[in-house]
């Protein structure tokens, strides 16, 4: 049966070669997909992480809005020797961030304040990579790193003096002069105009707040041990409060990105899964009323109903088989050419108003979606080939023969 | 008595759903032996493939049964009827007979594949069949390569392979000219004389029913005669 399943396919080439090309360009066209979104996400994840958020961060226990800690762990000793004991923990830092001013003296301008610890943070982000003038903080220097647009907007050049003010946390407000030391361009508006860098203890002075800090930010070796090392961290520091928090709490926005970005995949994926099953429908029919004659003289000969619906299933399989074979080829051509070259993608520029993301993506396979992809597409043309099965099936041998 | 016939049609009437409303056969009964080179002779419209398929359990007879060796056919299921023309009938058709992207011999051979008997076994018995019927040489090409009549001599290859115990042919010479027509009979002639296959066949062609050693008449439907040489 396999033989004949197998010739059958092959009696109306052209009919089979158009069935089977359409599985495999809605096959590698829903791999590209997955492939370009995997991708987009894994960027997200590892630009948001890499420059702002961290895998990990230690705040205060009872603060509610973890992207703007309001309240300070008054002694973060306990907390830093749990990160130093931590197997998995790569680097460190801790951090202040509160909204205030930045002036220089030709203007202001309202920006996040972010008090780092100079050394360890070039260790946890990768915001020192962006500097495109001068240098990174120094420990024990007054400084002050921001974007070169805003450098522009406040008029300051390298070396000039700016002056950063912030509500201290008596009420009163501080201030504290810094000298411009480097200057950076990410790409994003947000982190270029909206975010300036000062060393922590520079920003503990402004605030009055002593050593005290609002959150240290963590990084681990691999990322996707986040949970688990969170878990872990947690338990050590169950007596402390404090919480420990992964960059999936911080930065709810990315799920929910990702969310929307694979359902919309599966819709695209529903659609296609449409299109090739009705191809292969069509197909089926048109055959099937070609050979109606046929399958009389079959099930004349002997052959029992439900042989000849598996002979039409089998065809179905063959098609579906080889249009998954040849998708999956066509895929991965696809996908490591993008990978090798890369995609320039206007997204980037979008996502890239709130972090810095490259404009040009390298594409990575995601081996297990596109091999369920893959065994959708063959799945498919299986269903798709069930109503035309049972059809053949129920021909009445005596009619089937009359047919020509 | 005498041993039961090898098939028996008892008051078989068949009226089509869609049909012109008068039986298409009426009342018909009739026995074949093993052995018989029958014909079954009436003109165009007269009843004859309804008749030949309602015997070859292609189609279920409105009233009256079909016995085969004393047993009614009537009681099967759909499955088992298709296991029994497996195993016990042969057909030929009038044209379009063979599967057009499988060779003479897998076409000679394909009751064999549905009875699920061994590559080797089935294949050697295809070509031992296809030697009779005088194909051996073209066993390897398809039909659309071979002639109208060699197209027939495949199909009467595949209709015996299996040793059934008997062939049904409606009309196996009406697309075939008549030295073509004579040659294949003289084929089906020879297979029942020296190897014992009973033939039935319909013809409206005087000179095909010539060859017969029984002729069966159907007029309207109805058994209108049945002479033996
Ligand atoms: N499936 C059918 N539905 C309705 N009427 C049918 C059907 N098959 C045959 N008939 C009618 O039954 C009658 C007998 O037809 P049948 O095909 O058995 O005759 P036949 O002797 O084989 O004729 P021919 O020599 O043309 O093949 C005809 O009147 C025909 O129109
Ligand atoms: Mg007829």
């Amino acid at each position: 049966m396999l033989t004949l399943a197998w010739r059958n396919v092959w009696r109306n080439r052209r009919r089979s070669l158009i069935t089977i090309a359409s599985l495999a360009f809605g096959l590698s066209a829903i791999m590209f997909g997955q492939s370009l979104l995997k991708t987009l996400q894994s960027q997200l994840i590892e630009k948001s992480t890499g420059t702002i958020t961290g895998h990990l961060q230690i705040q205060h226990r009872n603060i509610k809005d973890y992207k703007f800690p309001e309240r300070y762990i008054d002694d973060p000793g306990p907390a830093e020797a749990a990160l130093k004991a931590h197997p998995r923990v790569k680097s460190f830092g801790k951090r202040i961030h509160v909204t205030g001013l930045v002036s220089s003296p030709v203007t202001s301008s309202g920006v996040l304040i972010a008090g780092v610890e100079p050394s360890r943070e070039s260790r946890v982000t990768s915001l020192s990579s962006y500097l495109t003038q001068g240098a990174y903080l120094k420990d024990g220097a007054h400084g002050v790193v921001m974007g070169e647009k805003l450098a522009q907007k406040l008029d300051l050049r390298l070396g000039e003096k700016a002056v950063v003010m912030a509500q201290a946390v008596d009420g009163s407000m501080g201030a504290e002069a810094v000298r411009l030391v480097g200057l950076y361009r990410t790409g994003s508006t947000i982190f270029d105009t909206q975010i300036i860098y000062v060393p922590l203890a520079t920003l503990q002075e402004v605030l009055g707040v002593g050593g005290k800090v609002n959150h240290i930010v963590v990084r681990i070796d691999d990322i996707m041990e986040t949970d688990a090392a969170r878990r872990e961290l947690a338990e050590t520091l169950g007596n402390q409060p404090v919480q420990v928090l992964s960059w999936k709490n911080v930065d709810r926005e990315i799920l929910g990105i990702q969310r929307f970005q694979n359902g919309l995949l599966k819709v695209v994926l529903v659609v296609v899964f449409l299109i090739v099953a009705l191809g292969i429908l069509n197909t089926l029919l048109m055959s099937l009323f070609e050979r109606v004659r046929e399958f009389g003289v079959l099930m004349a000969m002997g052959a029992r109903p439900s042989w000849v619906m598996r002979l039409v299933l089998f065809e179905a399989a063959s098609l579906g088989l080889v249009g998954a074979v040849l998708g999956l080829v066509l895929g991965a051509a696809i996908i490591a050419h993008y990978g090798r070259c890369g995609l320039h993608l206007p997204l980037g520029e979008a996502v890239s108003y709130f972090l810095p993301f490259p404009s040009t993506l390298y594409l990575r396979p995601a081996w297990a979606s596109h091999a369920g992809a893959a065994l959708c597409v063959m799945a498919t043309s299986f269903l798709a080939a069930l109503p035309p099965a049972l059809r053949a099936g129920g021909l009445k041998p005596a009619e089937a023969l009359r047919h020509v | 008595m005498s041993e039961a016939p090898l098939i028996e049609t008892r008051g078989v009437t068949k009226v089509y759903d869609h049909g012109p409303g008068a039986a298409a056969v009426e009342d018909f009964s009739i026995e074949f032996h093993a052995g018989d080179f029958a014909a079954i002779a009436g003109p165009s419209g007269s009843g004859k493939s309804t008749l030949l398929n309602i015997i070859g359990t292609l189609d279920k007879p409105t009233a009256g049964e079909v016995l085969y060796e004393g047993g009614g056919v009537s009681g099967l299921a759909v499955e088992e009827l298709s296991d029994f023309r497996l195993r016990s009938l042969g057909f030929v058709f009038q044209a379009y007979n063979l599967i057009p992207v499988l060779t003479a011999v897998e076409n000679a051979e394909y009751p064999l594949v549905l009875q699920g008997a061994a590559r080797a076994e089935r294949r050697r018995r295809a070509l031992e069949v296809l030697g009779w019927v005088g194909i051996e040489d073209l066993a390897h090409r398809r039909p659309d390569r071979l002639s109208g009549g060699q197209q027939q001599r495949v199909a009467v290859a595949r209709a015996i392979v299996h040793g059934p115990k008997v062939v049904l042919a409606d009309e196996p010479t009406a697309n075939l000219d008549s030295k073509t027509a004579a040659s294949l009979l003289d084929l089906m002639e020879s297979l029942n004389r020296e190897r014992g296959v009973t033939f039935i066949f319909s013809s409206h062609d005087p000179a095909v029913l010539g060859r017969a050693r029984r002729v069966v008449q159907i007029r309207d439907g109805r058994l209108a005669g049945d002479s033996s040489k």
